[in-house]
């Protein structure tokens, strides 16, 4: 975990409202799938979490969706070149132990791209379905990042592109040929309570990675934390941002 | 070298930066990045007899130039603290315990549990974020000078420092409020109360409607408050609000501050506060300054 100055290598727009940062650290960094950074945006006291979409070395990909006034920001100031603050690799990251072969990916929205992480971490050793959804066809994109599994669907709200649905309804109706060992999970919170409704009762693990406003980043502040089904409360940045899908209230 | 070393209330910090109560939780995570054993000291998070779980998610927002935060005194209870936390904390540096409490016997009691483990405790009287207790007791200047003095009778050894809201009417008033009961020290500022709305939801973006407002914005007032303060008391005055860097510090310091607290600019940037130690120092050096503690009160008013 470190607090570092990176150098801006592109920033741009690679689908509606979503961009694509990527920055050179000034040297090689280990990040996990799941795993997230903090990008400082000058001028805004705090940091946005966004989670790791790819991580070759020193050069770390992030990408996300423009929402409010910072990442608005962050997407017209930093051009090549710029020097940007960050601090990374952040949280646990996704799990995947020896014995799953098989492990289904299911996203929605921004939470894609966490778990294009997953497919370049773990598609070499493993048995990859993803199941990924976005809006409509404008928000489609890093297509032949996802097709690096064993299968790729791509699931539109409006049916503009792929199945016509959500991922979690394309994953449900594949799932008894899928037969996955593990399910990896990302989405807005409709979807993930969706997946969370439909794996009930089927014994195979399901983690899902969560979003939330962040002070620190490092677990020290208590601000983001989200409520567990033992009545609990967890830190998603440090206790997460990957949870087994029993263990929080959705 | 310049001498960055400040006495407190008898007790020394190698330098005046403290992180400050809430943004450094215990110091462990901070300590992944650097070694915590450079600060001259550390405000806990804020503790209570209880364990507490705090407010419901979303707990920070944003606006220009600041944060408001509503996290509610989230904690895991003096008991765990004094078991794990502290055990870990203790000899690195200083430790200064914040206490709070949701009635006045509250805040004896949890003194009297800390008593002589701690360096110092802080009574949070001014937490704008929890409903009893906090800052209820921080407003009037007798339930200031009435919660100090319940907290003072029940330290023998560690020393008292109070730290004040600024929502009130006169901060100077309730500061000697605070020495009147027999604080050792006070601290200032607490966050502001104030709200952000989500113009899109026509909702507050704070689950708990309203937080403390803190960061760079609110510096200015800080400054002309502890100047007030520090002139007001002959206790000693731990300063804070809106630090960002070496020079926001030392103008605290020359405003009448022994020491300072760095809050929000942990989370903009997570080695702020060694930064900030290297930039006083270099400060001091490059302007011929042997003793930060020469620094303290050295504004002089324009007549």
């Amino acid at each position: 975990m470190c607090e570092l100055t990176a150098t801006v290598l592109e920033n741009k727009l690679i689908a509606e409202e979503i961009y694509s940062l990527t920055f050179a650290c000034e040297e090689a960094v280990k990040v996990r799938a799941g795993q997230f950074v903090m990008v400082g945006v000058d001028g805004f006291p705090l940091r946005r979490p966004i989670a790791v979409c790819k991580a070759e070395g020193e050069r770390i990909t992030v990408c996300y969706r423009l929402k409010g006034e910072g990442t608005r920001r962050l997407a017209s100031r930093y051009s090549r070149g710029e020097k940007i603050s960050v601090l990374l690799p952040l949280g646990n990251g996704y799990y995947v132990s020896e014995t799953e072969k098989r492990v289904a990916l299911v996203g929605g929205g921004v939470g894609v791209f966490p778990l294009i992480s997953a497919i370049r971490e773990y598609a070499d050793t493993k048995e990859i379905y993803a199941y990924m959804g976005f809006r409509n066809k404008a928000a489609l994109c890093m297509q032949y990042e996802m097709q690096r599994g064993k299968e790729l669907v791509i699931a539109t709200d409006d049916g503009s592109a792929g199945y016509h649905g959500t991922s979690v309804q394309a994953f449900m109706e594949n799932f008894e040929r899928v037969k996955p060992d593990v399910v990896l999970s990302c989405g807005p919170t409709p979807m993930l309570r969706a997946l969370k409704n439909a794996m009930t009762g089927r014994d195979i693990p399901t983690y899902v990675s969560l979003e939330e406003r962040m002070g620190c980043g490092l677990g020290a502040c208590l601000v983001c934390v989200c409520s567990l089904t033992n009545g609990q409360h967890a830190r998603v940045c440090k206790d997460g941002p990957v949870f087994e899908i029993g263990e929080v209230a959705l | 070298m310049s001498d960055l070393r400040v006495k407190l209330c008898g007790v020394e910090l190698k330098n005046p930066v403290i992180p400050a109560s809430g943004a450094f939780g215990f110091g462990r995570e901070f300590n992944d990045i650097y070694d915590i054993s450079v600060l001259g000291a550390v405000a806990t998070k804020g503790l209570t007899l209880e364990p507490r779980l705090g407010n419901p998610v979303p707990r920070i927002a944003e606006s220009r130039g600041v944060i408001l935060n509503a996290v509610g005194l989230q904690n895991p209870g003096v008991e765990r603290f004094i078991g794990q936390d502290l055990t870990w904390l203790k000899g690195k540096t200083r430790v200064i315990a914040n206490v709070a409490g949701r009635e006045v016997g509250d805040y004896g009691e949890i003194c009297a549990r800390l008593d002589g483990l701690v360096d110092f405790i802080e009574l949070n009287i001014s937490c704008p974020n929890v409903k009893c207790g906090g800052m209820a007791l921080g407003i009037r200047p007798e339930n200031v000078e009435n919660v100090t003095r319940v907290a003072k009778s029940a330290l023998k050894t560690t020393p008292l420092i109070v730290k004040l809201s600024p929502n009130v009417e006169n901060i100077a008033v309730n500061a000697r409020a605070a020495e009147q009961g027999g604080a050792d020290c006070v601290s200032l500022v607490n966050t502001f109360t104030g709200m952000a709305i989500d113009i899109e939801t026509r909702r507050p973006v704070l689950a708990n409607n309203t937080g403390g407002v803190s960061g760079a914005g609110i510096k200015p007032i800080a400054v002309r408050m502890v100047y007030e303060v520090s002139r007001a008391v002959k206790l000693p005055v731990i300063g804070m609000g809106g630090i960002t860097c070496a020079e926001d510090a030392i103008e605290f310091l020359m405003a009448g501050a022994t020491a300072v607290q760095v809050g929000t600019q942990n989370f903009t940037d997570a080695l702020a506060c060694p930064k900030i130690i290297a930039g006083m120092e270099q400060w001091c050096a490059s302007h011929g300054v042997e003793r930060v503690s020469d620094l303290v009160g050295a504004a002089k008013m324009n007549s």
